[in-house]
């Protein structure tokens, strides 16, 4: 039997199919519950959940960049938080809640070249440095914020992500919209520019791609670079939402955002992955989470089932490699 | 007297998908009898050493030991009928000592709770036997140098009792001293009365150590017979399939300008430092032993390693910033020895693979046109003959000499003037590598210029112009290719000393 | 080819999956409608902070119990991650989704929550607070413990057996939680005024949420200040992992000890005299005039505004009344495991 290009295409369909296949399975399986039904599907918990999704979604679509290339970061979470927590801060210091968000945003970016370039310059594993910018992330955070929350008064910013927008022709909080629009950026700049290619290349072989000229270093730098700047967006997103900084939000989701990297095809030895993955996997997490929520079930039932569908992602992916 | 055979394969098939990779093999081997199985990479030697250790299963065709059916269902079940494989990569724990690798997988089984007093004489008396007594059975594996690695492997396998040992490519990567005590090592263990089966591509060696021959080619067994009657010529014959003068192709071409000029160029991981001038339309061989500096220098020219000292000068103008990127922009290009873990993205498409150097002309507005990036890529499929499905194949499915042309067609699609080739026929098959000889002879003919490192002399004398000998970082001699003689050329190699005294018959050696 | 089938089966199964879903949400959505006249059973979410610690184990038996009284359906589900406001906040969203008749929420935040309590209010959903104050007036009822009197019967105690003068920790919880941050004010407050005798050697330390961490800092606060005489810890875990390390320690019972809350492992170290003292909230109390009040409202009667469930003090001598036992050990077992 021989592959033709329109099988080898067909297979390209079906990688992505699968975890597709899982969150329409997902939404199916609670619209079907005769408790929830007709309730699970409505506009306003659609949007519920999109609204929920987006802090996760942002990190992960820096995640997806730096798990594609081969690396790995563990202070995404922390990073969101330090963010969060200067957003606050930089109100109460009177700025403008623009130049807010800015700082917030320049924060996670910084931490993220900080990540990049003890990787590149120290030679460091990437696990490595950035558990420790984990700590250290965290940990500033905490200290802006004297071990506690911080209140801000409320300005435009905490409406980026409403569950009803108010202008009301948006239709969806201006969160999503950004979500979306970014989803579709970096999913063009991962396939269509030699950028991309190269994050590819670089996590496929990292050899081989010095050997073919490109700039490991450089690349890598700029990797780690625009995911802190997706997470330092993620924390503004955060305040937006919590409308104070807190410095222990989002412990552990780094772990939630690897895992939809994961669960949308991303592989952990790099070259592989994809943004449209990455976004389902969120959304698979975040429909479980609002229908296991909605059912009324113990959260240890949705733990397990998060677990398992980790589990068995990346089992099926396996599968598919075995058989190409 | 007909004694049974140690070991007997009756019509061993086996195919992968529409592949047959072993054709109606027969073989036999009796013991204290060592035989060789020689063939070029692809002919199936590799898969019949598998489906011999139970890594795989034949598809038909029958197996015996010592007139008994065999049929393993697994490496672990092989060896313990008997049949121990050496692998080339060895296949030791390298933070364990050598007596524990000695003994792993099998403390209980053979010697119930032998005190370690006397496994410790075992294994002394063992490498004394093997004459390796400086061998510390208490030493950790990963101290050990590879020739002693190999005897403790050869240990593991008498202990385990194995009545049939095979041996694949072991010299690959030992010195001649070391093949040498190897040799006595298999003259004791023959002595034994084990039967041992050499893989080897080293022919002389081959002729040295075999009693007897298996030629594969395609899977298909072409010879076999007692080493003594067959000449050497003959084996690479039956082994390619093709008279020795049709191997390397001719093109006419005349070396003209300098291209590129080296200057005591001396490189982060260089001993020494070298100079020396390439024309375009030439193609200059690099001869030296493993650890010449050879490799090194390449890769310090290409920007991979940090040039130390000395000035690398293109097209008459200094390359200031030697990096790959600047390297490829100033038409250098360079092929990696290591083709698996270098040289190539495994899980990356051909297409990919072969323009990621060079992808500026699929881009307009900043974005890639992906179909025209495919194209391109078919368009280098046709012309190399590189037998591949599609554009978009993924890099690992194809064989290794496909691979390699795929490495090769990187550098000219990327417009490279100066080809620095590492290496780029090893191991790959023989009609791969006369296309890669042709090729390289079509460079030279359009006016580029080829540097060209080989271990493997003959091919040197074959295509190159010029060759320059390394030893030890050094620079040894530069002269035409007509010159040289094989016998010179190792001479220069080993002894880093030039030399024009003799000049021996130029001998098509042997170990393709 | 076997594989392409394999994917158009898939995707036909998903037609057919997809029409039934459409089919079944027209209908019950109808049929939702049309309940009106019926008899209805009230659907009210219980939102706790966590669902580990004891003390919501006795506020879920109390909401189990108001719900068995009145006949009404409730869910109980806290944050994934104890003590997560985003966490929370999406729970209470997807309540508000799920279009429950009424929600009972013990806010982890009293600034964060108030958002998502304003869009419940918004959706028509009435909203009862208990345990933790929030910001704002935009709910029904907040029905909690004077968390601030319990602070100050913690003090009493801790001066009356020390004699009211020795050197004291004030070991504290959790940065941004109110309640407890009441009962440490209230603590505070009464040990600056009325006792000039106690010094206070440590107050802003927290002990976090786990009892490991409680251990912890405890551990570490009694090897450098080893001249204490008195502890008084704000909620359960940091009064169980300060009991802990000074157990290790071998000065349980040694070093005057008052804490907040009630569990097995507690009552024994009471019993033990290793604690001199537990105050007591109501929790059965809250959960059940959580549940209570909401559905009084929802049936039109009027509510009170602020409910009060008292503090109580618990010591060695007082565990064996009656009253006290039944507060230190509610019988929850009937309504939860």
């Amino acid at each position: 039997m021989k592959i033709t290009a329109g099988y080898s295409r067909l297979k390209k369909l079906t990688n992505l199919l699968g975890p597709f296949i899982g969150l329409i399975l997902v939404i199916s399986i609670f619209s079907l519950m005769p408790e929830v039904s007709g309730r699970f599907l409505r506009l306003a918990n659609l949007t519920s959940v999109a609204t929920q999704s987006v802090i996760v979604a942002l990190s992960a679509l820096g995640m997806t960049l730096i798990i594609i290339s081969g690396g790995i970061d563990l202070s995404a979470a922390s990073n969101l938080a330090l963010s969060c927590v200067l957003v606050a801060y930089s109100i109460n210091l009177g700025l403008s809640p623009l130049l807010a968000a800015l700082i917030g945003l320049v924060a996670g970016g910084l931490i993220g070249l900080a990540n990049g370039l003890l990787i590149t310059r120290l030679r460091l594993v990437p696990f490595i440095v950035t558990l420790g910018m984990m700590g250290i992330a965290r940990g500033i955070a905490k200290w802006v914020a004297r071990n506690q929350k911080i209140d801000a008064p409320l300005t435009w910013l905490n409406d980026l992500m409403v569950r009803t927008p108010h202008p009301s022709w948006l239709l969806l909080s201006p969160g999503i919209w950004l979500m979306i629009f970014l989803s579709i950026i970096m999913a063009v700049v991962l396939k269509k520019t030699v950028f991309g290619r190269r994050v590819v290349a670089i996590g496929s072989n990292e050899l081989t791609a010095r050997l073919c000229g490109i700039r490991t270093d450089r690349i890598k730098i700029i990797v780690y670079t625009i995911s802190g700047l997706f997470c330092g967006l993620a924390g503004v997103m955060e305040f937006s939402r919590l409308t104070v900084g807190d410095p222990t939000v989002a412990m552990g989701l780094e772990l939630d955002i690897i895992a939809a990297v994961v669960i949308g095809g991303g592989s952990l030895s790099g070259g592989e992955g994809s943004i449209s993955g990455t976004l389902i996997g969120v959304f698979i997490m975040a429909f479980l989470r609002n229908g296991c929520t909605m059912m009324g079930w113990p959260n240890y039932f949705q733990e397990i089932i998060i677990g398992a569908i980790i589990i068995i992602a990346v089992a099926l992916d396996r599968l598919r490699h075995r058989q190409d | 007297m007909s004694e049974t055979p140690l070991l007997s394969l009756k019509k061993i098939c086996k195919s992968f998908g529409p592949n047959l990779i072993l054709d109606r093999v027969d073989f036999e081997l009796r013991s204290g009898e060592v035989r060789a199985l020689i063939g070029e990479n692809g002919a199936g030697k590799s898969t019949l050493i598998k489906i011999l250790s139970g890594a795989y299963h034949p598809d038909s065709g029958q197996m015996f030991i010592s007139g008994f059916p065999y049929r393993p269902t697994g490496p672990l079940d092989g060896r313990r009928q008997g049949i121990a494989v050496i692998y080339q990569e060895l296949n030791l724990a390298p933070h364990l000592t050598v007596e524990e690798n000695i003994y792993l997988g099998q403390e209980e089984s053979r010697f119930g709770f032998m005190e370690k007093k006397k496994k410790r004489l075992k294994v002394r008396e063992l490498l004394e036997f093997l004459h390796h007594p400086e061998i510390q059975p208490g030493s950790l594996v990963k101290n050990l140098p590879v020739g002693a690695r190999q005897v403790v492997e050869i240990i593991r396998a008498l202990i385990s009792q194995a009545k049939i040992l095979v041996m694949d490519e072991p010299t690959s990567s030992l010195s001649q001293e070391d093949t040498k005590r190897l040799f006595e090592v298999i003259h004791k263990v023959k002595a034994e009365g084990v039967g041992v089966i050499y893989v080897s591509h080293f022919l002389e060696e081959v002729k040295e150590i075999a009693d007897s021959f298996t030629v594969l080619r395609d899977g298909q067994v072409v010879g076999s017979g007692e080493m003594a009657g067959v000449s050497l010529e003959e084996l690479i014959e039956m082994m390619i399939g093709k008279k020795l003068s049709e191997l390397y192709p001719h093109f006419p071409h005349r070396p003209g300008e300098v291209v590129m000029s080296c200057q005591q160029v001396q490189g982060k991981k260089m001993t020494g430092a070298i100079s020396l001038e390439l024309r375009e339309g030439e193609i200059l061989g690099v001869a030296g032993l493993i650890g010449s500096g050879r490799t090194e220098f390449l890769r310090t020219i290409f920007g991979l390693d940090r040039l130390k000292e000395g000035l690398v000068i293109i097209s008459g103008s200094l390359v200031s910033r030697l990096q790959p990127g600047t390297a490829i922009n100033r038409g250098l290009g360079f092929l990696s020895e290591d083709r698996q873990t270098e040289g190539l993205a495994a899980r990356m498409s051909l297409a990919d693979n072969l323009t990621l150097g060079y992808l500026k002309p699929y881009v307009k507005n900043g974005l890639l046109n992906n179909q025209r990036q495919k194209q391109a890529a078919s368009d280098w499929i046709n012309r190399l003959k590189i037998k591949a499905q599609s554009p978009e194949q993924k890099i690992w499915t194809l064989s290794g000499g496909n691979q390699q042309k795929v490495a090769l067609a990187r550098l000219l699609h990327q417009q490279a003037k100066v080809f620095l080739l590492d290496e780029p026929t090893r191991g790959i098959d023989v009609q791969s590598k006369t296309q890669i000889y042709e090729l390289i002879g079509r460079l030279a003919a359009d006016n580029r210029a080829v540097i060209f490192v080989s271990s493997y002399f003959p091919e040197l004398l074959g295509i190159g112009d010029r060759i320059a000998v390394f030893h030890r970082g050094q620079l040894v001699e530069i002269k035409p290719a007509a010159d040289w003689t094989e016998a010179s050329l190792m001479r220069a190699a080993i002894t880093g000393k030039e030399n024009n005294s003799e000049k021996n018959k130029k001998v098509i050696g042997a170990n393709l | 080819m076997k594989k392409e089938l394999r994917v158009i089966f898939f995707l036909a199964c998903l037609i057919v999956f997809l029409a039934l879903i459409g089919c079944r949400s027209d209908r019950s959505s109808k049929a939702s409608k049309g309940t009106g006249g019926l008899k209805k059973t009230y659907q009210i979410a219980v939102i706790p902070k966590g669902t580990t610690h004891e003390y919501w184990k006795a506020v879920e038996a109390g909401a189990i119990q108001a719900a068995q009284e009145l006949g009404v359906e409730i869910f109980w589900k806290g944050p994934q991650k104890e003590d997560d406001r985003s966490q929370q906040i999406q729970v209470l969203e997807d309540f508000i989704s799920r279009q429950v008749d009424g929600i009972v929420l013990a806010p982890l935040d009293d600034r964060a929550l108030v958002r998502p309590v304003d869009e419940a209010r918004a959706e028509g959903i009435p909203v009862v607070i208990i345990d933790s104050n929030l910001q704002g007036e935009n709910y029904l009822s907040f029905i909690a413990t004077d968390n601030y009197k319990g602070g100050v019967m913690a003090a009493r105690r801790l001066a009356e057996v020390m004699g009211g003068k020795g050197k004291i920790f004030l070991i504290r919880y959790l940065e941004g939680s109110a309640s407890t941050t009441f009962r440490e004010q209230g603590f505070l407050d009464t040990v600056t005024k009325e006792y000039p005798g106690l010094e206070l050697l440590v107050k802003d330390q927290y002990a976090g949420t786990t009892t490991e961490s409680a251990y912890q800092l405890t551990e570490n606060l009694l090897s450098r200040y080893p001249q204490v005489e008195g502890i008084f810890a704000p909620n359960e875990s940091s009064t169980f992992g300060a009991l802990r390390a000074l157990q290790e320690a071998g000065l349980a019972g040694k070093i005057k000890f008052v804490g907040f809350d009630s569990s097995a492992k507690l009552i024994q170290a009471l019993k033990d005299k290793e604690l001199d003292g537990l105050v007591l909230q109501d929790p059965v109390k809250m959960g059940y005039l959580g549940v209570k009040t909401l559905v009084d409202y929802l049936q039109g009667k009027p509510v009170e505004k602020r409910i009060d469930t008292g503090v109580t003090l618990a010591t060695p001598e007082n565990m064996n009344q009656p009253e006290i036992k039944s507060l230190l050990e509610p019988d929850i077992s009937k309504y939860v495991r």
